[in-house]
């Protein structure tokens, strides 16, 4: 098995090792479909983008959640030591980790699955849009995931690295929203419009929300994810210093 | 073989090292004396690469520990000095994770296994919860982790601090059974646990080491002098009389003794036979000799000696 394997057996056991992992997928799941179903019912139309159009702002709250413990915990137990002295690269180490949280996100993702399937079934949803949406989803939660083990790496203790990694992803999402950056633009002429298309996360999710694929609009999500694992990585070896 | 020269490091304004320099070779034993905050934990972190040093060397068998660090930890087994265990896994399901990160797999996983809980007495507890263990069993779990790869180096931070006495004696038969093939570094500040462990020890304080090399040499070069017990039946101020004029001894001193013993702790310098001359100082004026012996000093006394701020005999420095 791979080094990064090794630990992201050891990673994903461990959110199932505890009563966490089953209550964070509930949570995740009734919050869901619950704001899900009940415009549902209102509007009667066999589509997902309302679901999918709660996740940016819900996702702010439920990833870094679950990337609060990855290395805060160990630094806090003493077993980053002991990952930092094993004979494998702490980039390594940390893409164990970051795909162990990942796939447990992914795992709250297929609690979903019936949304569509009763979609499917009931009415003749737009599946182009249903996989764009779940595509916009794992994006999104990958680049919230690696915004969320950066700011753990950066914190000894768990909730100051969960509100830490709230925020950094809440500024990532605001920026993104219009009037936001309009409201930057009346202080510093172009500088909010400039954000929004560097870092605003809004108008790439929603494009991939329509099923429309671009490949701009994977960069900015594959590229600011790498960036902040990168980011995760450095901070990694230059704390030996 | 580990090779630690001129190492610095830093934390902010507070310097942890200061120019740390120690040697060992292949199947030693050093122990690593010295108060809390000395910086044993420091030079251990560095030496298994957790942490770089700021300025100087230090290589594990030939290797540079900044140019080559995982070449350098596939080498070492570490055990820190908070206990690295992953509380919601079972013994066994840890020690596999740490067996399969160290690149063990299969037959020869299964065989490192059983030897380590064999080696540890981890049998009775190998299908329990890391969190229901008691902390004499967590710290031999942490020791298994550390051996699981069959290391060539041993770096243990204060492996028997928190343990029993029973449990200490444990450790300490399983480190001298360990000694012949390995390398093994051992931080305490428990110095009865040295001797009968090893005899090299390196003290350290205030990030400076303060003395290298075997016990007795150090006791020697610390306190200067021997140290010798005398007793007479006899009346004390006769007895301390003649004591000083006897020659030869630097300092004589009365010491409590047994009802109707003058007792006496006398100095005298190290190769220099007083034994005799007090055997015969008794005879001579018809006293019975009671007691007489060397007493040399303990690596306690030698530590506190060392270590007392500003008491340091610049002479014991070898390095």
């Amino acid at each position: 098995m791979s080094n990064a394997g090794v630990i992201f057996r050891r990673e994903f056991a461990a959110y199932f090792n505890s009563p966490i992992a089953y209550i964070f997928i509930i949570v995740f799941l009734v919050l869901n479909c619950g704001l899900f179903m009940t415009p549902f019912f209102l509007a009667q139309l066999a589509d997902m983008r309302d679901f999918f159009g709660n996740l940016p702002l819900f996702l702010i709250f439920f990833i870094p959640a679950v990337t609060m413990r990855l290395w805060a915990e160990d630094k806090r137990s003493g077993t980053f030591e002991l990952l930092m002295t094993l004979p494998m690269k702490s980039s390594e180490v940390m893409l164990g980790k970051y795909f162990a949280a990942m796939a447990f996100y992914v795992v709250a993702l297929l609690g979903t699955l019936p949304i569509p399937i009763m979609l499917a079934m009931l009415g003749k949803p737009d599946l182009g849009a249903v996989f764009g949406g779940y595509l916009g989803a794992l994006l999104l939660g990958g680049l919230y995931m690696a915004v969320g083990i950066f700011t753990s790496g950066l914190l000894r203790d768990q909730i100051s690295a969960f509100i830490l990694g709230m925020l950094a992803c809440f500024a990532l999402f605001l920026v993104g929203v219009p009037a936001v950056s309009a409201t930057i633009d009346g202080w510093v002429g172009g500088f909010g419009s400039f954000l929004q298309n560097a870092f605003g996360l809004m108008p790439h999710y929603q494009a991939l929300q329509r099923g429309v694929l671009e490949l701009g609009d994977l960069a900015y999500f594959l590229g600011l994810t790498a960036v902040f694992l990168v980011l995760n990585a450095v901070w990694l070896e230059g704390r030996k210093y | 073989m580990i090779e630690v020269r001129d190492v610095t490091k830093r934390f902010g304004t507070t310097v942890a090292l200061d120019g740390v320099s120690f040697r060992l070779d292949k199947g030693e034993i050093l122990g690593f004396l010295g108060p809390n905050g000395a910086g044993k934990s420091t030079a251990m972190k560095i030496v298994t690469t957790f942490l770089a040093p700021d300025g100087g060397t230090v290589s594990v068998d030939g290797i540079d520990v900044l140019r080559n660090p995982l070449e350098v930890r596939s080498r070492i087994g570490y055990l820190p000095e908070n206990h690295p265990l992953y509380v919601d896994m079972m013994v066994h399901e840890y020690l596999q994770f740490v067996g399969r990160a160290r690149g063990l797999a299969g037959d020869e996983l299964r065989r490192r296994l059983e030897w380590v809980v064999e080696a540890c007495g981890l049998g009775s507890v190998f299908r329990k919860p890391i969190n229901e263990l008691s902390k004499g069993f967590r710290q031999r779990t942490g020791l298994a982790q550390a051996l699981i790869h069959d290391p060539e180096v041993l770096i243990l931070d204060e492996p028997t601090s928190g343990l029993d006495p029973l449990q200490i004696i444990g450790i300490r038969e399983l480190i001298q059974g360990l000694a012949r093939s390995k390398t093994i570094i051992f931080s305490t500040h428990i110095l009865q646990e040295v001797s009968p462990v090893t005899d090299r020890v390196v003290i350290i304080n205030g990030g400076r080491i303060v003395a290298d090399g075997r016990i007795g040499e150090l006791e020697r070069a610390a306190m200067g002098r021997n140290r010798i017990f005398v007793a007479y039946r006899a009346p004390a101020a006769a007895a301390e009389a003649a004591l000083r004029d006897l020659g030869g001894l630097h300092e004589v001193r009365p010491v409590a003794g047994r009802d109707g013993a003058a007792r006496f702790e006398v100095r005298a310098d190290f190769g220099q036979d007083v034994l005799a001359p007090l055997g015969r100082l008794g005879q001579s004026h018809g006293w019975d000799l009671l007691e007489l012996q060397e007493s040399p000093f303990s690596l306690e006394d030698t530590f506190i000696a060392l270590t007392r701020q500003g008491a340091v005999p610049r002479e014991v420095s070898h390095v």
